[in-house]
């Protein structure tokens, strides 16, 4: 019997071999430690797609690898591989049929790692660190879009050295996510595009930003037919703003809540306000996950507009997270994420990725 | 099963164990949540409070009472802290039993076009309090042009930056710099708080136009600074330095007008806003001396006046030492000139505060010599120009005389 997907308790057999009683805060959910983890911090974090049997976890790090995990049924995870860039890596993302690993890093490339060769060669290139990297599978084309600081934002047939287009954004890419046949790019100075793939990527609409700050990360998600119809978008601010891209009433429909702040209710003392590091969608429920500086992971129903469950907190901020592909497995890590600058900055700090059963957290509220 | 009238109402005290039919589009987490003091076990399992806030007084220009047609047929009017989970910002639920607080929102009466004053104020206060990321950019309000003065930087840039230097061994030049970059934000932060303090009055009245945020756009950072070249200021290379005076600012106002981009009516908020870093070099460096601003921009504040639409017609730089100097002093004189008078406002704010008293008459005129010879000026006058700096409030309208030029 999978214990992945049911309630069985396995994360109390999984836990880290630290012990149950550990009197530090860096695991408080008693959530599955993967294996030898990175040795600086975790900045993006990516499962394997369905086309794939089985969980293979990548995830990137500042210490310019790149990792692959096997996770298995029981929770164990196994080392598999593992590449490095000349600089941190940025993102991650697999393409659609589970056989190569795209990774974006601070020395301004891309590469595509072959997982079953274990070769990875360069096919993107740009003039500053390349910030994100998504597969992009239509009908008529794929390709692997790159977002960089340089403000470009490229589409890369990787058999070709020079991009198939390049589009220019307002701004530096500050991050992005693909939903074929939607785009949604973040970019610095509160920039929002969003682009159509279908034939070939276009901008489909600038959006005016639903959120006063820098935005930090966005998520698509889709509607009951599967189709993208709009993203959540989050800032340095707590706060997520979701917002839908053709609704049938805007000001009611878009919405924004804040989040990963320190005493919610009590609006007398200032409160703490962190930055949301990573949105997630459960792919099943449509429910969402969000992760934050202040080491908190949260739950969220955006139907119902209620939060479903917040994590304790952990004792560094954490910095990625990702849902496999049938919403069974959370993942997310647990590094520091660079908020508070350098003075916080601990190199002998221990890095975690952790893992959790999310298949009945984040059922929605109601069910229809 | 008969519909639950508490639950419509957000007040059932069943929750899921209602005998009543509790209709599931409310989202309201498995039932009416009661009155705080009961502890109710059942109904809200799992359906946390946090996170969903009400401050929706920022947003005023999203909040549509229209929509709450829904709720006021069910009489819904709860006071937010009953709610399930809080409320959001903008726009009401869509299950439209949530919307209490927006009924509350004390600027709702704020015109789409009007930006809340307060509401920068209470922001940054928040943002200086809550040890939020610093290198970020603001806007006052969603869906409204950056406020400029603030960098967007990410932490991922910053961190890159850290091990950039550690590896090429310059990390003192990384500190210093991420020093001076926290002393900007920090002095920008305290323009921002003081303007709204006392802009406030202003900002409420109708025809104020959002030139506001442009004025919010005065201390140019580095990266602006190339536009300030479009004005025929001599100490162009002074602009990009670190605001720290407040002597140039009020001078700094005057040219507001004439930016290039300018022509148009308050309603171009986005150009103006944008063109505003180009254009001024408000609270920059003390290198720009007043007596170089002010024959200047006196000759500006000529043609600003034509063009800018937000004035009465005789409102120019003349007069307006006389009826309450908009020019100069913000808020507290509430004249047709707003526009000007908040962006003098702000202007004159950086770490002074209060608001300006109308300079003093002695106006007209003043723009037909290029200096005022010394016995045409009153003391107070001759002293501003005496002084290192000019004080707010005080900064005489009238050119110095040449005597007195330091340049």
């Amino acid at each position: 019997m999978s214990l992945f997907g049911t309630t069985s308790g396995f994360g109390t057999s999984g836990t880290s071999m630290f012990g149950s009683t550990a009197t530090d805060n860096h695991n408080p959910m008693k959530d599955i430690e993967v294996t030898s983890s990175p040795d600086d911090s975790i900045g993006c974090l990516s499962f394997s797609p369905p086309t794939l049997p089985g969980n293979f976890l990548i995830a990137g790090s500042w210490a310019n690898d790149v990792r692959c995990w096997e996770v298995q049924d029981n929770g164990q995870t196994i080392p598999k591989a593992q590449q490095m860039h000349t600089g941190p890596v940025l993102d991650v993302c697999w393409s659609d049929d589970g056989s190569k690993v795209f990774t974006a890093s601070c020395d301004k490339t891309a590469k595509m790692w072959d997982l079953n060769s274990n070769q990875a060669i360069q096919i993107a290139q740009h003039d500053a660190p390349v910030k994100t990297v998504h597969w992009i599978k239509a009908p008529n084309y794929s390709c692997v879009m790159t977002g960089s600081w340089d403000k470009t934002l490229k589409f890369w047939d990787t058999r070709s050295p020079s991009p198939m287009m390049t589009l220019q954004l307002p701004e530096r890419c500050y991050c992005a996510d693909v939903v074929y046949p939607m785009a949604a790019v973040a970019t610095a100075e509160r920039g929002l595009i969003v682009y159509q793939l279908e034939n070939q990527p276009s901008e489909f609409r600038r959006i005016e930003s639903p959120l006063k700050h820098q935005h930090r990360c966005v998520a698509i998600f889709k509607d009951k037919q599967n189709k993208p119809t709009g993203f959540a978008l989050g800032s340095i601010e707590g706060r997520v703003a979701i917002h839908y891209i053709n609704p049938p009433n805007p000001a009611k429909d878009n919405f924004t809540f804040k989040c990963h702040r320190s005493n919610g209710t009590n609006t007398s003392a200032p409160q703490d306000i962190y930055a949301v590091n990573g949105i997630a969608f459960h792919p099943v429920h449509g429910t969402l996950a969000t992760v934050g500086s202040d080491g908190r992971f949260s739950f969220w129903d955006k139907d119902a507009r209620t939060k479903l469950k917040t994590s304790e907190q952990l004792d560094q901020p954490i910095s990625a997270c990702c849902f496999n592909h049938n919403g069974n497995i959370f993942a997310y890590a647990s590094s520091y994420d660079w908020s508070k600058g350098h003075e916080f900055y601990n190199p002998q700090k221990k890095n975690y990725i952790f893992l959790r059963n999310a298949a009945e957290e984040l059922k929605p509220r109601n069910k229809k | 099963m008969t519909i639950c009238h508490f639950f419509l109402q957000g007040r059932c005290r069943f929750g899921e164990r209602c005998w009543n039919e509790h209709p599931h589009g409310w989202g309201d987490g498995g039932g009416g949540r009661p009155p705080p003091p009961q502890q109710y076990p059942a109904a809200p399992s799992g359906c946390s409070r946090g996170g969903w806030s009400n401050s929706s007084q920022r947003y005023s220009n999203v909040i549509q009472p229209s929509n709450f047609s829904k709720s006021t047929a069910w009489g819904g009017s709860r006071d937010p802290g009953k709610t399930s989970f809080g409320s959001f910002d903008s726009g009401a639920s869509s299950s439209g039993s949530r919307n209490v607080g927006f009924s509350q929102n004390r600027f709702s009466t704020l015109s789409s076009n009007q930006v809340d004053g307060e509401g920068i104020a209470k922001d940054m206060e928040v943002w200086e309090s809550s040890g939020q990321w610093t290198f970020s950019v603001y806007s006052p309000m969603k869906e409204k042009p950056n406020i400029s003065g603030f960098t967007d930087i990410s932490p991922e840039e910053l961190r890159l930056e850290y091990s950039n230097c550690i590896t090429s061994n310059t990390l003192q030049s990384y500190l210093s710099s991420i020093q001076q970059l926290v002393n900007l934000w920090k002095s920008r932060l305290l323009e921002l708080k003081n303007i709204s303090a006392a802009t406030r009055g202003a900002l409420v009245r109708p025809g104020v136009s959002f030139l506001f945020s442009v004025i919010a756009g005065f201390p140019v950072n580095s990266s602006s600074s190339s536009g300030a070249q479009n004005f025929s200021f001599k100490p162009t290379s002074a602009f990009g330095a670190a605001p720290s005076s407040s002597s140039t600012s009020v001078f700094g106002a005057a040219v507001m007008p004439t930016a290039p981009a300018l022509t148009a009516s308050s309603s171009s908020n986005s150009t103006l806003t944008t063109s505003a870093p180009t254009s001024f070099g408000f609270g920059e460096a003390a290198a720009v001396s007043a007596a170089s601003f002010s024959f200047k921009s006196l000759e500006v504040f000529n043609f600003g006046s034509a063009g800018f639409s937000g004035f009465p017609a005789s409102s120019p730089v003349g007069t307006a030492g006389a009826s309450g100097s908009p020019a100069f002093g913000p808020s507290g004189s509430g004249s047709g000139a707003t526009p000007f008078g908040l962006s003098a406002g702000g202007f004159g704010q950086s770490g002074a505060s209060s608001t300006l008293p109308s300079s003093r008459g002695s106006d007209t005129a003043s723009a037909e010599h290029l200096f005022t010879p010394k016995n045409e000026l009153t003391a107070e006058e001759l002293k501003q120009f005496v002084a290192k700096k000019f004080t707010l409030g005080k900064v005489p309208l009238k050119p110095p005389p040449e005597g007195l030029l330091s340049i």
